[in-house]
């Protein structure tokens, strides 16, 4: 289904999603950071960025939850499951690389078995993806197979084609039932091909070339090189939208408590660390290198998608300024490969 | 689970016998020789070991820790009587039906045995099933070795042959086995490799220098098994904590055959 929104019917658009009982989640402008968050106003949305800090990642899979309580008396204890942490929500203004880490990200939590507090969140929340008017240098969605008006992993997407008007496409079911639902807020759809203002995203590397060129060189120096300046501070795992690692911990009482799940990454020297104090990834080449094995390789392997969208966050954000895309542009090209090294 | 029973095997390591606080729970409870569970005291958080026990057992399950970290020293505080929680049966198993007609070799090294004591148990009991059965057990010093009484019981069969060993410089003026590293002592034994399976649990550096002797002795890779740890957290395949390459020690494992371990990175 086509429509048209235009920027004056946000107003109506935000106020017709409360009354359908959605929590609606925007960017939101705070000085020159923009971030996912809950809004409760049209005037809070912010759509002039290039991609927002955080990702929509912490909708589907917190930093922090509870997956279990429990209270204590007398040897006696009784437990609880959480309820109610799948809340009904729109999700108004994501990326197409965000959009897609979600179909991307579904084959690890439902794997055999299914992550009921991830499989419950995608159920209640619809995606409504803007697409990308503008990129960056750090953006790499077109190396990675994707492009910046992509339309996996989104329910609608909407496409700027004036400087007040967006083209609206539902993608699923959910999203037309969306649609439907708001009929009042949108317009008919414009006649004739609308000028969609699509960015141009230019491809930094052949992603074809770089899993052969891992599936050989587990032993190679170059995994001390790149990592040399790391710091292991993990900020790259935490803002990228398809790194899912986590931790479960009980936080308690005497008498009561929760099992919880955090968020964990696999660049900490204590992630892989056993009691005894062996470490299979003692040194943080190691470390990087699982990083890239397991979103170029391991993933390819087992689940047959990339475990990347692109997104380039993690290279804006890391305080040693390290680039995925640079690295996997040396990985994959001829020239400028360090010779490799056989090394125990 | 409550602890029915405990037992002090060895310095700081100990064996629950765990019943089901939920009957209804226990009867349903199955699982296959190899699996493992997380086991937690709750308030302190989650610990991953074997199923120490055999599945011919029903009624309880045991495991058998060393104390070694945070939830391990709560876990020795705890008296019978106590709750503790488990989930599982985890990861996959040994497959004893494969096995069938076949000699048997058990190697195994100090803290190791525990994951190899399910599937002794599971054989013995089913001993027609098995033709020779050989077990070679060692452990740092004479202390050390866990499961003391079943030694003995497996010492005093006729249709089982033991070889238990410690360190040199472990020994007590009474001990009556044999002095060594575990690898040397499978060395010497020189277990026959035809028609046999070996199975093999210890610390990474003993089963780095195993396999080489077992290979020596005839042993193909597809009939050396192992079972593997890594740190683990949900035991689930989600929380991407566990894997060795492409490989997630707690879904594909933790039992692994020698030419399985052959193709994955150096990396546990």
């Amino acid at each position: 289904m086509e429509k048209l929104l235009n920027k004056n019917s946000f107003d109506s658009l935000i106020t017709g999603l409360k009354k359908q009982g959605y929590k609606t989640i925007a960017p939101k402008k705070d000085n020159k950071l923009v971030t996912l968050e809950e809004i409760q106003d049209a005037n809070e949305i912010s759509l002039d960025h290039v991609i927002t800090n955080n990702s929509i990642k912490e909708f589907f899979f917190p930093k922090t939850e509870k997956i279990l309580s429990y209270t204590i008396e007398k040897n006696k204890v009784e437990m609880e499951e959480p309820e109610g942490f799948a809340v009904k929500s729109v999700i108004f203004g994501s990326r197409p690389c965000d959009a897609f880490s979600l179909p991307v990200m579904d084959k690890v939590f439902n794997w055999d078995c299914s992550d009921k507090f991830w499989v419950e969140r995608r159920e209640a929340i619809t995606i409504v993806t803007v697409a990308c008017d503008k990129c960056d240098s750090y953006c790499f969605c077109t190396s990675v197979g994707l492009a910046p008006d992509a339309k996996q992993g989104s329910d609608v997407l909407l496409t700027k084609i004036s400087n007040d008007e967006y083209l609206v496409e539902t993608v699923t079911e959910k999203g037309e039932n969306l649609v439907k639902e708001l009929e009042s807020v949108f317009s008919d759809p414009p006649s004739g091909t609308p000028d969609r203002q699509v960015a141009t995203v230019e491809k930094k590397f052949e992603i074809d070339k770089v899993k052969p060129w891992l599936d050989d060189n587990f032993q190679h120096n170059v995994w001390d090189e790149f990592s040399y300046k790391c710091i292991g501070c993990g900020a790259c795992t935490f803002v990228c939208p398809t790194c899912h690692c986590f931790d479960i911990v009980d936080e308690c009482t005497m008498t009561k408590g929760d099992r919880v799940k955090n968020w964990d990454g696999c660049q900490f020297t204590m992630f892989t660390m056993h009691t005894s104090g062996h470490n299979p990834r003692s040194t943080q080449g190691m470390r990087w290198r699982q990083r890239i094995m397991h979103k170029f390789k391991y993933y390819v392997e087992k689940f047959h998608s990339t475990l990347c969208v692109g997104c380039g966050r993690c290279s804006r954000v890391c305080p040693a300024d390290m680039n995925i895309s640079e690295m996997l542009e040396i990985i994959s090209t001829d020239k400028g490969q360090p010779e490799p090294v056989t090394k125990e | 689970m409550n602890i029915g029973d405990m037992t002090d095997e060895a310095p700081g390591v100990r064996t629950f016998r765990l019943n089901f606080s939920n009957e209804e729970e226990g009867n349903k409870f199955q699982f296959q020789t190899g699996q493992f569970g997380l086991y937690s005291v709750f308030g302190a958080g989650e610990s991953t070991f074997c199923i120490a026990s055999s599945p011919t057992k029903k009624d309880y399950i045991e495991c058998t820790f060393r104390e070694a970290g945070r939830v391990t020293k709560a876990l020795r505080e705890l008296n019978i009587g106590d709750t503790i929680g488990f989930r599982g049966p985890y990861g996959n198993m040994f497959p004893i039906e494969k096995w069938e007609g076949k000699n048997l070799v058990f190697v195994a090294g100090g803290i190791a045995l525990p994951p190899l004591r399910s599937v002794i148990w599971n054989c013995l009991d089913l001993r027609d099933k098995y033709k020779n059965i050989t077990i070679i057990y060692g452990a740092k010093t004479v202390a050390d070795l866990v499961y003391k009484d079943e030694l003995k019981e497996w010492n005093a069969r006729k249709d089982v042959s033991l070889v238990t060993t410690v360190d040199p410089g472990g020994e007590t003026p009474d001990w009556a086995g044999k002095i060594g590293f575990v690898p040397t002592v499978v060395e010497e034994t020189a277990p026959d490799s035809k028609d046999t399976i070996a199975i093999v649990c210890g610390p990474p550096i003993m089963i780095k220098f195993t396999l080489p002797v077992l290979e020596k002795l005839g042993f193909k890779q597809d009939k050396v098994y192992t079972t593997l740890e890594n740190r683990m957290k949900c035991g689930l395949g989600k929380c991407g904590r566990c894997n060795i390459g492409c490989t997630y020690v707690c879904k594909e494992g933790p039992v692994f055959t020698a030419e399985e371990i052959s193709k994955m990175p150096d990396e546990f």
